[in-house]
């Protein structure tokens, strides 16, 4: 076994142009570096998730007893929207973007994105437009029309809360940074990669990465379609979804999920490729089938866009849409069973270990599958009539998304902070915060399949004491309370890891690929030289395979690094401040002045952008 | 001599040469697709095909100071102990989706049976691999051997591809049997009873289009009949609702602009209690709905939360409900139909036969109609009993019962609400 600090002794690069690593507010505001960028997702996203926390924990305070009056009406449904809101874009989403900028380009051992200056760009219109979508509690009241905002409960006779221009511009502004970082990502995937490193030796995770990037490049542009529609219906009168004037409130639902499905598996696929990245490592064995598993990935991602009519069984569709579109939902079963049983063949036979990033990736497996067979359910139509708008499916996307997509994130925190922050997080309070969370998560969502099948239906402030309800909904409140401790064992433990925690060296878990053989945290330039690539394992070959060990090269690279930027910030204000003076016209008189003057400095700040040497 | 007789069978020739041609016209696409699976998946260790499923075969080695087998297995233990004590109730709640009393409704709760044995076969099967993995190969302390470093098996691969394939087909041919079995209309020759129903916010409004109560305007709480096929005709006037009684069958979305029909037909008497099932406002959790399943013929007993009601048949009920409101019969009851038209409820609610009333023309629809209101159950759609007390707490603040309730607040001292309230009680 090769020492993987022989490359401390490779030759120091020659530098043409190089950034200093330097933490001051300047450069965190002009960075266009992948992994500042990725810590800024990160903690933006931590942020969020603890805030959409709050609010759900707001809300199981008001369900807890039946006929309570501490959040009712759309004090309630403004908590389900943001919650609902915040968890999908602003807390799971900056998360994967996190792991998505931080490590897709150590994995494939590149030294950044394709367009560091767009990813920059990504990161503040995201910014901007999560916390303009939030600034709606200060300056109006939270949306409250539900995440999917269903037409006409949005249009401005019906709710004429400026909440909802809050909830379209905000989401506008997120539609567009995914957009941007679906492209860049999916060129830098393609294009990218260290020589040798052919698409098969691509690791799971960043192929994943590569499906989702393809889902938000190709899904986003109908929701916003959908979300410049319902502007233009708000702000300046016209009806494309007013029935009386002969708009269709269905064309927004098709347009919202013809979006909204892909994206469910844009927040699943990337916990997939993080489990499948963790289980190899502590079975010290490779990926079983990683093949099967990617192409499971991929298919997923194709068939995810014929499926969006299992959302819309009870809207009437007629039984020939609905039969095409449960048929297409069943499909989605055979990829998703072949990816966890090529995941119990990697455990099978493997010698197993079981540090805090394992426990959450196996509890990722059993948790993932009651979320998968309650799918199987909700694939039947007929079914689905009872279960639709119900708990029971309620109970089964949290299963999928904190049983799944939020597990597998703990578990990348776990596996992946040693590298990003070059100390190892505390094993003894991850273990308490994976045993509250486990168990909080099943206290909390499992009652809910139950309260679905005794017909409550979601989204409900209040329920009366004769319903049959209350045991359940006592039980899901409890469990809230064990995740929120949990949670915040975990924030605990994640900040304070990042200056007292032990030193983790490169490779602390004895791992297989290109990301583990930089420094943790990586330099600038995260490789001193390029690695050439052998096999989808090359730091395990090197470490294992004296054959295959990596080479270090005689002659040193030259390395050119772009320079940090302001331009990428002064676009997103750019759009930011054409979408405020849309969402103030009838509110402040020459409000479209200021949509004007975004438009300018979105221009202006272009053409410095193009012009300015990099 | 007998083989070359056999080969000169017509039959046996016919056999061979087509088995041949099809081998032949099959075989590349054989050969192609052992190439793909080669290429995707190689094989690295053949044996280990025998391995995998070898249990018996120890191929682990140094097993005896194994680390505490607890954290995995009690997770999943967790998992079976909550399910177990919330899942898995017998008692009957009152909403029920499984207990349906709906030939419509029945077709869900059999798909949900059946699918529930689909998971629990796959549930098993998964975890149980799943525990005996965490259980057999935890590695030992201070064990750096390497476990077999092979990178799958493509029999396998095609194995559990099959697998679930298999499923997916076998489930979802009875659905859309079933599905389309739902989307049926019921045949036109028997009796129907059809049912146009307008959701709003936030209260429900059905009009009857056929038999005895042809015409007939209810709110919020629905009568139909045992035995006799509904069809509901779905549509709303703001935005979208979803009619939905669990124990009845699926929901069906009120969409505006649009009408969708709803098809089913009860099979037992009895009241059962709904509410809409999509986001629709700020009252959306307050928007009941009541289903009163009356008997064809004679009246019979039902228990109702735990209380006996006399359901009389339906045709005795719509004769009933068809008939103008009863005159106020004493003072008291004059003094409140009086402060009922001064008070300007008549803008929105129509009394069949009251003067004054009548004559409310389109705006009969803002809010329910009220001939009747005296015989409902519930008022303010099934969110408060219907008490004079109630009646008059709802109408001097009707948002203070529903956030945002559109009934106009109108200011009047509490005797005058009183008097209001034992005016609509009379009427039964």
């Amino acid at each position: 076994m090769a020492a993987v600090t022989d490359f401390d002794r490779a030759l120091a690069p020659v530098y043409h142009q190089d950034r200093e690593n330097k933490y001051g507010l300047v450069d965190w505001l002009t960075t266009v570096d992948h992994k500042k960028i990725g810590i800024l997702y990160g903690a933006a996203g931590l942020i969020y998730f603890l805030i959409g926390g709050l609010e759900a924990v707001l809300m199981r305070i008001q369900l807890a007893l039946p006929d309570q009056n501490i959040f009712i009406g759309d004090t309630f449904n403004g908590l389900v929207t943001m919650h609902a809101t915040t968890m999908v874009f602003m807390a799971i989403m900056p998360m994967i973007a996190a792991f998505s900028n931080y490590f897709v380009p150590l994995m494939i051992g590149a030294r950044d994105v394709a367009f560091p200056r767009m990813n920059a760009f990504s990161w503040w219109t995201f910014f901007f437009g999560s916390v303009l979508l939030n600034s709606s509690l200060i300056f109006a009241e939270f949306p409250a029309a539900g995440w999917t905002g269903y037409a006409p409960l949005t249009s401005k006779g019906i709710t004429p809360s400026q909440g909802i221009d809050f909830w379209w511009a905000g989401l506008t502004m997120l539609a567009i940074s995914s957009m941007v970082a679906g492209v860049n990502f999916v060129v830098t995937i393609l294009n990218m990669r260290a020589p040798g490193m052919t698409l098969m030796r691509v690791p799971v995770l960043a192929w994943m990465m590569l499906v989702i990037q393809f889902l938000l490049a190709f899904s986003f542009p109908p929701v916003a379609v959908g979300l410049i529609l319902l502007a233009f219906d708000r702000t300046f009168g016209t009806v494309f979804y007013e029935y009386t004037m002969g708009g269709d409130p269905h064309l927004w639902q098709h347009l919202f999920w013809v979006f909204g499905h892909p994206e469910v598996y844009v927040l699943i696929l990337p916990s997939m490729g993080i489990v499948s990245e963790i289980l190899p490592v502590f079975a010290r064995r490779p990926l079983y089938g990683q093949h099967a598993v990617i192409f499971s990935g991929i298919f997923i991602g194709f068939v995810g866009f014929g499926v969006w009519g299992h959302h819309m069984f009870t809207s009437g569709m007629g039984p020939i849409a609905d039969a095409v579109f449960a048929s297409t939902t069943a499909i989605i079963a055979i990829p998703t069973a072949v990816k966890i049983f090529n995941w119990l063949g990697t455990l099978w036979n493997g010698k197993l270990s079981f540090p805090t990033a394992m426990l959450f990736a196996v509890s990722f497996i059993p948790l993932f599958t009651i979320g998968g067979l309650s799918g199987i359910m909700h694939a039947n139509a007929p079914l689905d009539l009872q279960q639709h708008d119900s708990y029971f499916v309620v109970a089964h996307f949290h299963y999928v998304l904190v049983g799944g997509a939020i597990m597998g994130l703990f578990a990348g925190f776990y596996f992946y902070m040693p590298k990003i922050s070059g100390k190892m997080m505390s094993e003894s309070l991850g273990k308490i915060h994976f045993w509250l969370f486990a168990i909080g998560m099943n206290v909390t969502f499992w009652p809910m399949h139950d309260l679905g099948n005794r017909g409550m239906p979601r989204r409900i402030y209040t329920y009366p004491a004769d319903a049959g309800w209350n045991v359940d909904n006592l039980l899901a409140t409890g469990g809230v309370v064990l995740m929120a401790i949990g949670t915040l064992i975990f924030v605990y433990n994640l900040v304070t890891s990042v200056k007292g925690g032990r030193d983790a060296g490169r490779d602390p878990w004895d791992a297989s690929t290109l990301e583990w053989l930089c420094d943790s945290p990586p330099k600038v330039h995260n490789f001193d030289f390029t690695p050439v690539v052998y096999s989808e394992r090359p730091l395990w070959d090197h470490k294992y395979s004296p054959d295959m060990a990596i080479s270090v090269p005689t002659q040193a690279e030259e390395i050119h690094m772009p320079s940090n930027s302001w331009k990428p910030m002064y676009v997103s204000i750019g759009i930011l401040m054409i979408l405020v003076g849309l969402l103030l016209i009838g509110t402040l008189p020459f409000s479209w002045l200021l949509s004007i003057a975004g438009a300018i400095t979105i221009i202006a700040s272009l053409i410095a952008w193009v012009t300015e040497p990099v | 001599m007998a083989k070359v007789a056999q080969a000169r069978s017509p039959y046996a020739v016919l056999v061979r040469s087509s088995a041949k041609s099809l081998r032949f016209c099959l075989s590349p696409t054989t050969r192609w697709a052992g190439r793909m699976l080669r290429t995707i998946q190689p094989i690295r260790l053949p044996d280990w095909y025998t391995r995998q499923f070898g249990l018996l075969s120890p191929a682990r080695t140094g097993s005896t100071s194994r680390k505490s087998l607890l954290s995995p297995v009690l997770l999943i233990a967790a998992i079976i102990a909550i399910a177990a004590v919330a899942g898995c109730s017998t008692e009957l709640a009152p909403r029920d989706t499984h207990a349906t009393i709906s030939d419509s409704g029945n077709i869900s709760s059999f798909f949900y049976k059946m699918l529930l044995y689909v998971d629990i076969v796959i549930g098993v099967a998964v975890f149980g691999f799943l525990a005996v993995a965490i259980v057999r190969f935890r590695r030992a302390a201070g064990d750096d051997s390497l476990p077999p470093q092979n990178h799958g098996d493509a029999r396998l691969e095609l194995i559990w591809t099959a697998i679930p394939t298999v499923i997916v087909v076998v489930i979802t041919i009875p659905m859309l049997v079933g599905l389309f079995q739902l989307a049926k209309h019921p045949d036109q020759n028997q009796k129907i009873i059809e049912i146009d129903v307008t959701g709003k916010q936030w209260w429900w409004d059905f009009t009857y289009k056929s038999g005895t109560a042809n015409g007939l305007q209810t709110a919020n709480e629905v009568h139909v009949e045992a035995n006799t096929a509904v069809v509901m005709n779905m549509t709303s006037s703001d935005v979208i609702h979803a009619w939905w009684i669990p124990r009845l069958t699926g929901k069906r979305d009120a969409t505006p602009g649009r009408t969708y029909p709803l098809y089913f037909t009860p099979l037992e008497p009895g009241i059962y209690d709904g509410q809409c099932a999509e986001l629709c406002g700020a009252s959306h959790a307050v928007m009941g709905t009541k289903l009163f399943v009356h008997p064809p013929a004679k009246e019979v007993e039902v228990e109702y939360a735990g209380k006996k009601y006399t359901l009389d048949s339906y045709e005795t009920w719509a004769r009933e409900q068809m008939a103008s409101s009863v005159a106020p019969a004493t003072p008291e009851l004059e003094k409140g139909a009086k402060l009922f038209r001064d008070k300007t409820c008549p803008a929105c609610h129509l009394v069949k036969g009251l003067e004054g009333a009548e004559s409310a023309g389109q705006s009969v629809t803002t809010g329910p109609n009220l001939t009747h209101v005296g015989s409902r159950m519930t008022i303010a759609a099934n969110t408060l009993l219907n008490t004079p007390q109630n009646l008059a707490k709802w109408i001097q603040d009707p948002q203070a019962v529903k956030p945002g309730a559109k009934m106009t607040k109108i200011a009047m001292t509490p005797d005058e609400a009183a008097a209001i309230a034992a005016y609509l009680t009379s009427l039964k």
